[in-house]
C-alpha cells in the first residue's frame, strides 16, 4: 500500500475512497465502454481513429483507466439464440442437450496472457480492473429467452434452481481460480433485473430463486477481499435492499430516467457504493446543464461511497467537445471529494483490504 | 363465490387450466359469453392490472395472468361469436423501426386484450409503413408505439408522420411508451397519450372505445 495520498495508484485511491479513509480525490472513471454510435459520431466529429478503441479512448479523454474482464460459462459449443431476445432452451430436457457444452474449466479461462496485462497494467497504478459473470436473474434469462425466463419462475421452477444451484457451484471454482491469482479491484454480476417502474420479480421470487446462490458465492468473493456490485439499469430503490441483504457491496448505474435518486440509497443503505448516476441525458445541452448536474450530485459525492459516472453509456447525440466538457467537469467535481475532513462508515468489505 | 368470481381469482393466479374449464363450466351452467367475458375474464385482468400499478404484482404475474385470460378467451371465443358479441375496439401494436425489444410491448398487448380490445401486433422493429398498411387493412382507431432505446424513440414520431402523410392521423389515436420516453417527449411528437406502465396503458386504451 502506497502511504501517500498525493501519490495513490488507481487501486489504492478506490478502495480508499469507498473505505471512507482519505484521498487525494475521487476516482475519475467510465465504468461502461462506449456505445459504438458514440464513437462513430466522435470519429466524424474528429476523435483520432487509433483512439477509437476502449483503453484508448479512456486514455485520450485522460481517465482513470477501468477495464473489465467478462467470463461467461457458456462455450463456443453453446447453442446461440435463433434471434434477440429468444432463448436457447425451453424445458429440463433442453438443459440436459446443452448442458454438456457449460462450465468450462475456470482454470483456462484467464490466459497467462490475459494475467500478464492485468498484473502489468495494475502494477503500472493507473488502471481499475473489475471482474464480471453473469447474475442469477441475467444466466437463466439468456438460457430461456426473455419472455420464456419470466414464465419459468411458475412453470419450471425446479429446473430454474437446478440452472443456479449447478451454476453457483461453478463460479466458487471459478473465483477460487481467478480470484487466487490476480486480485480485481471489484468484481460485478450483470443482472439488469429492473426497468423504469422497478424490479421486474417480487421480492418473494427474488429471495426465492436469487438469493439463497448469492448468499453461497458472495463469501467466497470476499474471502478474497473483493467487493461486489450488481449492475442492474432502471429503477432499483427496492432491489437495492435486496441485494444489500444477500451481501452485496455496491450497485451501479443508477439511472436517471428510472427517476433513481441516490442520496435516498445513501439515507437507506449507507454501507453500499454507487457507481454511476450522471444524467447521461444532460450532456448534449452543454456545459451549464453537465454542472447542474455535477452540482446535484456533489451533497452525494460529499457523503462518500459515490463514484459519479455517465449513467450507463454516452447517447450519440452528444458532440465529442461536450464529451470533453463532461471529462473537465468530471475532474473538477471528484477534485473536490478528498474524504480528508473525516472518516466515513466504509463498506464492510472494504475494511479487509 | 359465483363463477364469475372463479374466474377471476383463478386468472389473477395464472391458472390457465383452471379457467379455461371454469369458462366450460360457466357455458355449460348457461351463463351468457358476454357476462363470462367482462364479469369473468376482463374484471380478473383489470385487478391484475390494478395490482401490478400498486406493485403488488410483478411482470411474471402479468405473464401468467395474461396467459390464463387468453386460455379463458380461448374457450369463450367461439360462444362469444355465436352470440354476436364484438371486441369493443381494435388496435395495432408493435415496437418502431431498429429496437429489437417486444417484452414491454407484448405485456401492453396482453393488457390491452384484457380490456377486450383486439390487438394487431407487428412485431418489433417495423417501419411505419407497415403500421399505416395495417391501420388501413384493419381499420384499427388505436395505434400503440414502443420504444426501449433513446436512439428509437423517434420512430415513434416517424410513424406519426407517415400516418399524417397517409391522411390517417385523425381516424387514430396514437398511444407512445417504453423506457426513455416520457410525457413530454410524447407532446413534442404529437402523441394522443403516454402512460408509464403497461397497467396504465390499458386503461388508457379502453378510454379511446367508449360503450
Amino acid at each position: 500500500m502506497n502511504s501517500s495520498i498525493e501519490s495513490m495508484t488507481a487501486s489504492e485511491r478506490f478502495a480508499a475512497y469507498l473505505a471512507g479513509r482519505p484521498v487525494d480525490r475521487a476516482p475519475a472513471i467510465e465504468w461502461a465502454p462506449w456505445w459504438h454510435l458514440t464513437v462513430e459520431r466522435w470519429l466524424k466529429d474528429g476523435l483520432p481513429p487509433e483512439a477509437a478503441g476502449g483503453e484508448a479512448l479512456q486514455e485520450y479523454f485522460g481517465l482513470d483507466k477501468c477495464l473489465q474482464t467478462s467470463v461467461t460459462c457458456r462455450t463456443k459449443e453453446t447453442p446461440s439464440p435463433a434471434s434477440y431476445g429468444t432463448g436457447i432452451l425451453e424445458d429440463e430436457a433442453g438443459y440436459e442437450k446443452i448442458r454438456p457444452t457449460l462450465f468450462p474449466d475456470p482454470k483456462t479461462l484467464l490466459s497467462e496472457g490475459r494475467l500478464d496485462f492485468l498484473k502489468r497494467t495494475h502494477e503500472r497504478g493507473d488502471t481499475l480492473h473489475f471482474f464480471t459473470v453473469e447474475g442469477f436473474f441475467w444466466y437463466p434469462r439468456e438460457l430461456f429467452g426473455i419472455e420464456k425466463h419470466f414464465y419459468s419462475f411458475y412453470d419450471e421452477p425446479e429446473l430454474y434452481h437446478r440452472i443456479c444451484d449447478e451454476y453457483a457451484d461453478w463460479l466458487v471454482l471459478l473465483f477460487e481460480a481467478v480470484f487466487s491469482r490476480f486480485s480485481f479491484d471489484f468484481m460485478s454480476f450483470a443482472e439488469d433485473m429492473s426497468y423504469n417502474s422497478g424490479p421486474m420479480i417480487s421480492r418473494e421470487l427474488f429471495d426465492e430463486f436469487l438469493a439463497p446462490y448469492y448468499r453461497r458465492v458472495i463469501p467466497v468473493i470476499h474471502s478474497y477481499g473483493v467487493p461486489v456490485f450488481v449492475d442492474s439499469d432502471g429503477d432499483i430503490t427496492k432491489a437495492v435492499d435486496w441485494y444489500a441483504g444477500v451481501g452485496v457491496d455496491g450497485m451501479f448505474p443508477l439511472e436517471r430516467q428510472a427517476g433513481v435518486d441516490v442520496s435516498v440509497y445513501l439515507d437507506k443503505q449507507p454501507s453500499l457504493a454507487y457507481l454511476g448516476h450522471f444524467d447521461k441525458m444532460c450532456m448534449k445541452f452543454g456545459e451549464e446543464a453537465m454542472r447542474a448536474e455535477f452540482e446535484r450530485l456533489l451533497p452525494s459525492l460529499q457523503r462518500g461511497k459515490v463514484i459519479p459516472s455517465v449513467d450507463h453509456q454516452t447517447p450519440p447525440d452528444v458532440s465529442l467537445e461536450q464529451y470533453k466538457i463532461y471529462v473537465r467537469l468530471l475532474k473538477e467535481y471528484t477534485g473536490k471529494i478528498t474524504h480528508r475532513d473525516g472518516a466515513l462508515g466504509p463498506c464492510p468489505v472494504f475494511r479487509k483490504r | 363465490m359465483t363463477i364469475f368470481e372463479e374466474i377471476s381469482e383463478k386468472l389473477q393466479k395464472g391458472k390457465a387450466k383452471d379457467v379455461a374449464a371454469l369458462v366450460a363450466d360457466a357455458l355449460r351452467e348457461g351463463q351468457a359469453p358476454e357476462a363470462i367475458l367482462n364479469q369473468g375474464l376482463v374484471a380478473g385482468m383489470n385487478l391484475v392490472g390494478e395490482k401490478f400499478r400498486n406493485n403488488e404484482i410483478y411482470v411474471p404475474e402479468v405473464l401468467v395472468a395474461a396467459r390464463a385470460m387468453n386460455a379463458g378467451l380461448t374457450a369463450l371465443r367461439p360462444s362469444l361469436e355465436s352470440a354476436g358479441v364484438k371486441p369493443v375496439g381494435k388496435a395495432v401494436i408493435c415496437t418502431v423501426e431498429g429496437d429489437m425489444h417486444d417484452i414491454g410491448k407484448n405485456l401492453v398487448r396482453m393488457m390491452i386484450e384484457g380490456q377486450g380490445i383486439e390487438c394487431i401486433d407487428l412485431g418489433v422493429s417495423v417501419p411505419p409503413a407497415r403500421v399505416v398498411e395495417a391501420v388501413k387493412d384493419s381499420g384499427a382507431k388505436l395505434v400503440c408505439l414502443s420504444a426501449l432505446l433513446t436512439t428509437t424513440m423517434m420512430g415513434q414520431k416517424a410513424v406519426i408522420d407517415a400516418l399524417k402523410e397517409a391522411g390517417l392521423r385523425d381516424q387514430v389515436k396514437v398511444m407512445v411508451g417504453g423506457a426513455p420516453v416520457t410525457q413530454a417527449f410524447a407532446d413534442e411528437i404529437g402523441a394522443d397519450c403516454y402512460t408509464l406502465d403497461a397497467a396504465s396503458a390499458a386503461k388508457a386504451a379502453r378510454a379511446f372505445f367508449p360503450d
